[in-house]
């Protein structure tokens, strides 16, 4: 078990693990992507109450869900980081706040765009939005706080820290639709019978969605964390060796 | 573990513990300011002050809504099935506005009572079905519209 966790640890190791798996996982994200988009898009049935415009739906759960993974990740990665001063535990740091960053975004806007139309408004001070947005600005803190600081070591360690406080807030964005009363709905109960609200018509091609979206964000974190990889082990023999047979 | 390392493990379990419980405390604090709507029943136990600029949250009330024939002006009322609130609005309602429906309101009470609002929201529940799930579902006689938003309110 240790040695296994010491061996993650290893960036050459990850480097080389990660270069087999990338094209079956970029060819799962594709599959999942075509026949979930062509699903949600042309044959899930209209919603009763919201038309068409409920489809969002099959781009915003998806997105939003895996933009709150973003500061867990990066918070077990950070007292990796802070604990055993594990090399590849602060290149996923790194890596994962601009791309949180981007996720968190797209699920602003795609939230507002499903909002205009609904709700009658772009943007409310709900407990949900609010949350979000702030999601967003601490994770655009940590891509600054990295680039502020100019020792390398204090900046792995300030990230991972405030990586770790952005924990919180994850909890906070998931239960402001319970805890207080909020514009946005609160989470959906699926359901198995199929003449209910909530049934597999609207979830099954969710999962492919969600499958899809996920996918995606293991590929886009394993190509930045390689290029990041490469980034740091320059100068090692293996990188050269990889470089000189190009 | 080693002890050094056991060591920075407690100092980030301890921040990790502290800090949670001090948001805690903070985000319950100020969960009256967190909320984004009072309640008609909220209302009507006097919360809300004339000329205050608020939010009342509810659903419109059945056989309430009324609009003036020469002017954009609609008059409905808000309700939570225990108390309401009379709205008055100039201006274009949201396509999912219905009788029935969940909806936000802008503005502030005036001295008669009556709600002036200056934005009108719509909210959706989290229940999504097709018009043939639906129309089976009210056969079968089960009340399909809103029924988490009413155990909000």
């Amino acid at each position: 078990m240790w040695l296994w966790f010491s061996k993650l640890g290893s960036p050459k190791w990850f480097y080389e693990l990660s270069g087999r798996w990338l094209p079956w996982l970029v060819a799962a994200m594709f599959a999942f992507l075509f026949v979930g988009v062509v699903w949600a898009l042309l044959f899930v049935p209209q919603d009763y109450q919201q038309g068409l415009t409920n489809r969002i739906f099959y781009v915003h759960v998806p997105v939003a869900s895996i933009s709150l993974a973003f500061f867990p990740l990066m918070a077990i990665a950070g007292t990796i980081t802070l604990v055993w001063k594990m090399k590849l535990a602060d290149i996923v740091v790194k890596t994962a706040a601009p791309l949180g960053a981007w996720f968190t975004a797209f699920a602003l806007a795609s939230g507002s765009i499903w909002g205009i139309d609904t709700w009658g408004t772009w943007w409310i001070w709900d407990g949900r939005l609010t949350s979000l947005l702030f999601q967003f600005f601490l994770l655009i803190g940590v891509v600054s706080l990295r680039s502020a600081l100019e020792d390398s070591d204090a900046a792995a360690k300030a990230c991972a820290l405030l990586s770790i406080v952005g924990c919180i807030n994850v909890v906070v964005i998931k239960y402001s639709v319970d805890w207080w009363n909020t514009l946005h709905q609160p989470g959906t109960d699926f359901v198995l019978s199929s003449n209910k609200a909530n049934g597999p018509d609207i979830w099954v091609p969710l999962v492919l969605m969600i499958g899809a979206v996920y996918l995606f964000f293991a590929v886009s974190m394993i190509m930045s964390t390689r290029n990041e990889i490469l980034e740091r082990e320059r100068r090692s023999q293996w990188v050269e060796e990889l470089v000189d047979n190009l | 573990m080693k002890p050094h390392r056991r060591k920075r493990l407690a100092v980030v379990a301890f921040i990790a513990v502290s800090l949670s419980m001090a948001t805690g405390l903070t985000l319950f604090a100020l969960s009256q300011n967190i909320d984004l709507f009072y309640t008609p029943t909220q209302v009507a136990g006097g919360e809300v002050n004339i000329g205050q600029q608020i939010r009342i949250g509810g659903m419109v009330k059945e056989g309430s809504y009324e609009s003036a024939n020469d002017t954009m002006r609609v008059m409905f009322s808000a309700t939570d099935y225990v108390n309401e609130v009379p709205i008055q609005f100039d201006g274009i309602l949201p396509d999912l506005f219905r009788e029935g429906q969940g909806i936000v309101v802008e503005g502030a009470i005036d001295s008669n009572g009556l709600f002036v609002a200056s934005r009108v929201l719509a909210k959706h529940d989290e229940n999504y079905m097709s018009n043939e799930v639906k129309a089976a579902m009210e056969a079968a006689g089960v009340n399909t519209e809103n029924q988490s938003a009413l155990a909000e309110y």
